[in-house]
């Protein structure tokens, strides 16, 4: 099979070009048909539990996302000039399109219950339109202070601070409207600053950069893997087939990803930037195959031929161990990663197909002139030449202490390891110096918290939480969550029953209870009502059949350890204080969905990691026919992943998903550097049957082609490491990491390990002169 | 010559058009007048037993019952009303009493049982809900016409009745209301259909008298709704036991008998 296709793409090249450009442009035509998903929530799949749940209680309550804007003078902000322009700029975000106006929480939306004339109960807007003097500002302050519905969070205490929560239809909105409230925000001018935050505008926003950092990144990279070829094989002509190759496979993958109906999720945005240094891989090889043979063939035809039958069987298994690697993906629970896992497989399959085909069919077109001196230049003198030297020496001289620092590395990466800490928070997806990382910073401190949860409290009739014991239980639930540091404030209906309780009273604080009796709550509530409450605003925080109720859980920090806390500390209370009356209690928002997306995608990234790593050991076992080879091979893969993840642990970087997701990547492409090098290693050995021989020749072809790979890719991702997306720099820092460690593993451990079982590995039978003084001033004379 | 002509023409129709705007500005004024009294003035007084259906956007029901007495001081003056809550029974002998006064402020209190408090409350009957209903305390105690500006915009039918469509714009600006289209009764005064429209020209609430009856010799609606057609939701007040004219007496509209509420008419 492998000369049939490689012969009849010599034969008929034109064929063979001419059949990839139709697929390809017929994969190009789907592209107009692309439907875009920014929404993380997607990341669980529509029927989970938690997001059945999650939208049966915004249902429930009326609930929708919020948009937070900070407004913040540190001066203070409760004077006229500053409520005014806060009024004023409520009353034009009301009008933008996809603001749900009637539920915005502001100074001049949100009620306050008060003393009106003549000692009158009344429920109005507590800031009911602009004011004139400081003492009108003042009175607005102490209102909120006084009101638990509103304390903390409205304003802080101390006044510098106001929120205007925004909610908005959905989510998919969210990044537009911050964009207009931003312009809304900016025409008042003022000494007071401005700040947008929030959760679904974050991931949002995260979305439409990415997307836009992707349109950069992708042709950036391909730009520099380019440049980098072209210093290496000077021939434009040669290096144009591996170019074409990755953008190819590109476009096959992406195009059979929207033609059957997937949509672009941020992970598969991210296919390009996978596929691309995966795709170009085999070319190198290729290349620099042929490159290194070319002096010796002088014919294009025969150099060809023998270079793709060399490389056959290396890159069969290179590419299957990195489709292992990413297939293995749809093994987890969560559906875009799968959809990435999937297409990445799909494009390394592509790409492995053109390489053998496509490739040598374009080379066959290279006119002879133009190869003239390929390949003549830079054998023994050339930069890479004379670093493959010291490699040679390096593990030859002090085999020993190499496995030995092997074993170190091998020692302290598992401590690293167990420092790993399982984190993720959409907010820090943007860099520290991002406006939407500094606005959470800053809003989170002044006050309750831009991040939303809510516990739903279920009763099986209604008015099953009008009851006292209910009501009581809620309140001290309430007063247990704000224990946890994170949690800006816990609120409820009890804190409406008691305000309504204490003004009905005349501001009598110690009527501010919860009352004893069921028909007196469900009075106060009906009190609420009719002293001008808007029903909605009661309907936030219960159900108007009165059989569920809502605490809204606001917390400062959206980091899913931290998330994670107070849902354990909500459960452990729960745990040893039963519920009254059969009553249930359950998370929902989306901070507690996120945890729930991170939860499974651990469990489901440990799975496909520890499966296809047996995978690609048995496949390693296969392709060697020998435990021994298939064991060494599993080396540099082992010890990469063991390296760069210790990393991550010593410093303290979250594992969160993109790292999650790198895994596969780094278990696919840091074995492949130990494929070429062993396959060659053996193949050589069988022509040589001398150990010394094998051992040097190993380090000239196939060397070079490595450092040449490692060089490549982990440059051509540099630029990925300078953008503001957090997880563009994590995939640029992998790629780059995962190059030069899997590199240098596979050129150093590797061959001293060979040399020190090279009697029973690469058995000498022909020439016997190892272990002699004679070899070792052939070595001598390999490093001047 | 000619010029003095075309002068003379102008001013005369100047003139002419003058009186007609006027007349049709007072006429339609006058409708809107009588469409207020006709709604919240019926006989000088009223008993009735109310059943308020509250349909949330998500079609889940809930149910108020209550009696309502009234007595006019005046047609198009001060009222008082009396309510009596029966339903739901966690709210059942609660009463709730609103002394009205049309270039004022009004006058309400509730009467607490649970806690046994008289207190007054004192809710802005623009935008606050009656009971927690569609409806708000002004569309429930009428708005009175001189707030608006009315134009008559022509004829219609509505189930066969015909009526005046009028185009009513709130002299201040008020939250969430810019224009308000009435389609009022030619016989009863009544008005049949009412459409708000927010500043975006949004219809917001539609109002419907779902049912017209005459009792005691006065066109009385007997079932109303309001419909939130922006957030979704809708409330139906159906009146039962209407009777006009029972000679009520003003001080049952006390205090005294919030606490303790009339026997004759509280059953």
């Amino acid at each position: 099979m492998k000369k049939g296709l490689t012969s009849f793409s010599i034969d008929h090249p034109w064929w063979v070009i001419g059949l990839a450009v139709v697929i390809t442009a017929f994969f190009a035509m789907q592209f107009p048909k692309i439907t875009i998903d920014t929404d993380p929530e997607n990341m669980l799949a529509a029927d989970e539990p938690v997001r059945i749940f999650e939208h049966q209680t915004k249902e429930d309550f009326g609930l929708s996302d919020f948009i937070a804007v900070g407004v913040v003078r540190e001066t203070g902000a409760f004077t006229p000039q500053t409520l005014n322009r806060i009024y004023n700029i409520t009353a034009e975000i009301e009008d933008i399109d996809g603001v749900v106006a009637d539920d915005i929480i502001a100074p001049s939306t949100v009620d306050d219950i008060k003393q009106g004339d003549g000692g009158a109960m009344v429920v109005a807007a507590l800031m009911e339109d602009e004011i004139e003097t400081q003492d009108q500002a003042d009175y607005i302050l102490s209102r909120i202070n006084l009101n638990p519905i509103l304390n903390g969070k409205l304003a802080s205490e101390d006044g510098r601070a106001v929120a205007i929560m925004i909610p908005i239809e959905s989510k998919d909105m969210s990044h537009r409207i911050a964009v207009e409230i931003k312009i809304i925000t900016e025409k008042y001018g003022g000494d007071e600053k401005f700040y947008i935050a929030g959760l679904p505008m974050a991931e949002d926003s995260f979305g439409a950069e990415m997307f836009s950092q992707m349109a950069y990144s992708a042709p950036a990279a391909l730009l520099i893997i380019f440049l980098l070829l072209l210093m290496f094989f000077r021939k434009v002509r040669i290096i144009l087939a591996p170019m074409i190759v990755a953008i190819m496979s590109v476009i096959w993958a992406m195009g059979l990803l929207i033609l059957t109906g997937n949509t672009v999720h941020i992970m598969s945005s991210m296919i390009p930037i996978f596929l691309i240094p995966i795709a170009v891989l085999n070319s190198i090889h290729i290349i620099s195959e042929f490159h290194d043979n070319y002096k010796k063939h002088k014919h294009k035809d025969a150099t060809i031929r023998h270079s793709i039958s060399e490389l056959f069987l290396p890159m069969l298994f290179t590419s299957a161990t990195t489709i292992a690697g990413f297939i293995s993906l749809a093994l987890t629970p969560i559906p875009p990663v799968q959809v990435f896992g999937i297409f990445v497989a799909f494009g390394i399959l592509v790409a492995w197909f053109l390489s053998i085909t496509l490739n040598p069919a374009i080379a066959m077109l290279i006119p002879a002139k133009t190869l003239h001196n390929f390949g003549a230049d830079d054998e023994n003198h050339g930069l890479l030449a004379r670093l493959m030297n010291v490699f040679r020496n390096l593990s030859f001289r002090y085999s020993k202490s190499i496995v030995f620092a092997s074993l170190a590395v091998v020692v302290v990466s598992a401590v690293g390891l167990s420092m790993i800490v399982v984190n993720d928070n959409p907010v820090r997806w943007f860099k520290k110096s991002h406006p939407i990382r500094i606005a959470d910073t800053i809003m989170n401190q002044h006050l309750a918290g831009t991040y939303m949860n809510y516990l739903v409290i279920e009763g099986s009739d209604d008015d099953a939480v009008k009851d006292p014991d209910v009501q009581k239980y809620m309140e001290t639930l309430q007063r247990e969550l704000e224990k946890e540091e994170i949690v800006g404030a816990v609120s409820g209906l009890p804190d409406i029953v008691k305000k309504v309780r204490f003004e009905l009273f005349g501001g009598d604080s110690t009527k501010a209870e919860l009352p004893e009796s069921q028909t007196e709550i469900a009075q106060m509530l009906f009190l609420f009502e009719m002293s001008g409450g808007d029903p909605d605003d009661l309907f936030k925080f219960v159900t108007p059949e009165y059989n569920k109720a809502n605490l809204w859980v606001q917390l400062k920090a959206g980091d899913n350890m931290a998330v994670s806390q107070v849902v354990k500390r909500a459960n452990d209370f729960i745990a040893s204080n039963p519920p009254p009356n059969g009553v249930t209690v359950n998370w929902a928002g989306l901070p507690y969905i996120n945890i729930t997306w991170q939860h499974q995608m651990v469990t489901g990234m440990r799975r496909s990691l520890i499966s296809s790593f047996v995978v690609v050991f048995i496949m390693m076992v296969a392709l060697f026919r020998s435990f021994r080879w298939g064991f060494i091979s599993m080396l540099p893969l082992t010890i990469t992943i063991m390296a760069i993840y210790a990393f991550i642990g010593f410093i303290g970087k979250p594992y969160d998903m993109p790292v999650a997701v790198l895994s596969s990547l780094t278990l696919g492409l840091s074995i492949d550097f130990a494929i070429h090098f062993i396959q060659r290693l053996r193949t050589i050995h069988k022509r040589t049957a001398n150990f010394r021989e094998s051992y040097n020749e190993i380090f000239e072809g196939t060397g070079r082609a490595i450092s040449r790979n490692v060089l490549v890719i982990a440059i051509g991702f540099v630029p990925m490491i300078f953008s503001t997306l957090v997880p563009y720099i994590t995939v640029g820092s992998f790629f780059l990491a995962i190059m030069v460690v899997s590199g240098l593993v596979t050129l150093l451990l590797l061959p001293s390990i060979v040399r020190i079982f090279g009697n029973t590995l690469l058995p000498s039978t022909k020439a016997t002169q190892h272990h002699t003084l004679g070899t070792k001033s052939k070595t001598q004379e390999q490093i001047s | 010559m000619k010029r003095i002509t075309m002068l003379l023409t102008l001013t005369i129709l100047t003139f002419g058009l003058t009186i007609v705007t006027k007349t049709a500005a007072q006429n339609v004024n006058e409708i809107m007048k009588k469409s207020h009294l006709a709604y919240y003035y019926a006989a000088d007084d009223g008993v009735g037993d109310v059943t308020m259906t509250i349909t949330d956007k998500r079609g889940k029901e809930r149910v108020k019952e209550f009696i309502m007495l009234r007595i006019d001081e005046e047609d198009g003056g001060r009222q008082r009303y009396y309510t009596y809550f029966k339903k739901p029974s966690d709210i059942s002998r609660l009463t709730f009493m609103v002394h009205k006064v049309p270039d004022g402020n009004d006058q309400r209190w509730i009467y607490v049982p649970s806690v046994d408090l008289i207190k007054p409350i004192s809710a802005d009957d623009k935008n606050s809900s009656f009971v927690g209903s569609h409806f708000s305390y002004e569309d429930v105690s009428g708005r009175h016409w001189t707030e608006d500006t009315h134009t008559l915009i022509g004829d219609s039918t509505i189930n066969g009745t015909d009526v005046w469509v009028i185009e009513s714009i709130p002299k201040k600006e008020q939250k969430g209301l810019a224009r308000k289209l009435s389609y009022i009764a030619h016989d009863s005064y009544l008005p049949l259909l009412e459409n708000y429209y927010n500043k975006k020209d949004k219809l917001v609430r539609v109002f419907r008298a779902d049912r017209v009856e005459e009792i005691d010799g006065v066109v009385t609606m007997t079932t109303r709704s309001m419909e939130n057609v922006k957030k979704g939701g809708k409330t139906v007040i159906e009146f039962s036991n209407i009777k006009y004219n029972t000679g009520l007496d003003k001080s049952i509209f006390t205090e005294r008998y919030l606490k303790n509420p009339p026997r004759k008419y509280i059953k």
